[in-house]
């Protein structure tokens, strides 16, 4: 997978946007700025990774889960974001249950041998097929 | 990717120097107007979305990482645009007491210096090399 410095950005224009709806009409933003918010924006991941990994560990896992995540944003002080994230993950939940329920009926073969594959699967190369993981169902929300 | 002796540093901080140190140029051309990705429609539909794709690259940037359920990466990139939000709204307070309706850089170097939760992009953010013996 492609760790150039450049692949670490966030698109301009989604944070843009956001920044947009998050501030009064009419109100701009010099490209300074944004750029600076979008750089921002990375460390936050980066950061949040860091401590979510240390959860993750603590519960020897491999695997980071939302909850860890979640435990981070304790961690970092960011309690204010929880309620909003566990109420987006939620809906994220059923949205991808209901996606899963739409290709099940597509083609049931493909997603048994899905469901076959390892879940612990240290291998990177399944990391980009995100749609196909399935542990997700089962994991609890920490916190 | 450079592999700079590790000391007691995290790994994300080394990459975030490594990044950081990268010419202004670089990173703009890089920083395509790609909103695509793998994001799913989710929460409230009237935030934008920030792309999976490219929240799960950050990830995997950071080498004491393993693997990333696809939910984490999903509440890793609302908790960015969570963080988006809430700095653009603290930085606009400083704009506001300066009179002015442009959100500046100095604006955001306020509510840096300001806000403890933002104590973690001090320093790094303005590319200073620390991370360096």
């Amino acid at each position: 997978m492609a760790e150039r410095p450049e692949d670490l950005n966030l698109p301009n224009a989604v944070i843009t946007r956001i920044i947009k709806e998050a501030l009064p009409d009419g109100v701009n933003i010099s490209k300074e700025a944004r750029s600076a918010i979008s750089r921002a924006a990375s460390v936050f991941v980066l950061y949040a990774t860091s401590c979510a990994n240390n959860f993750a560990m603590k519960g020897k896992r491999k695997t980071l889960n939302a909850g860890d995540v979640l435990s981070a944003m304790e961690e970092m002080e960011f309690q204010r974001f929880i309620a909003p994230l566990k109420e987006s993950l939620e809906v994220y939940r059923r949205e991808q249950k209901g996606k899963k329920e739409a290709r099940k009926d597509k083609d049931k073969k493909a997603d048994s041998e899905e469901q076959d594959k390892s879940r612990e699967d240290d291998n990177d190369d399944d990391d980009e097929r995100m749609e196909d993981e399935e542990q997700n169902d089962e994991e609890e929300v920490d916190n | 990717m450079p592999h700079p002796c590790r000391h007691s540093r995290p790994g994300w901080m080394w990459l975030w120097a490594a990044w950081a140190g990268a010419p202004v140029q670089e990173r703009q051309r890089a920083v395509g107007e790609d909103a695509g990705g793998a994001a799913p429609c989710a929460g409230s539909g009237r935030a934008a979305r920030l792309p999976l794709s490219r929240v799960k690259a950050l990830v995997k940037a950071d080498p004491d990482v393993g693997l990333a359920s696809q939910e984490a990466v999903f509440v890793l990139a609302r908790a960015a645009e969570l963080f988006v939000e809430t700095i653009a709204k603290d930085a606009f307070v400083y704009a506001q007491q300066g009179k002015r309706k442009t959100l500046q850089r100095k604006d955001l170097d306020n509510a840096i210096e300001a806000v403890d939760e933002f104590a973690f992009l001090e320093g790094e953010f303005r590319f200073l090399p620390v991370f360096f013996p």
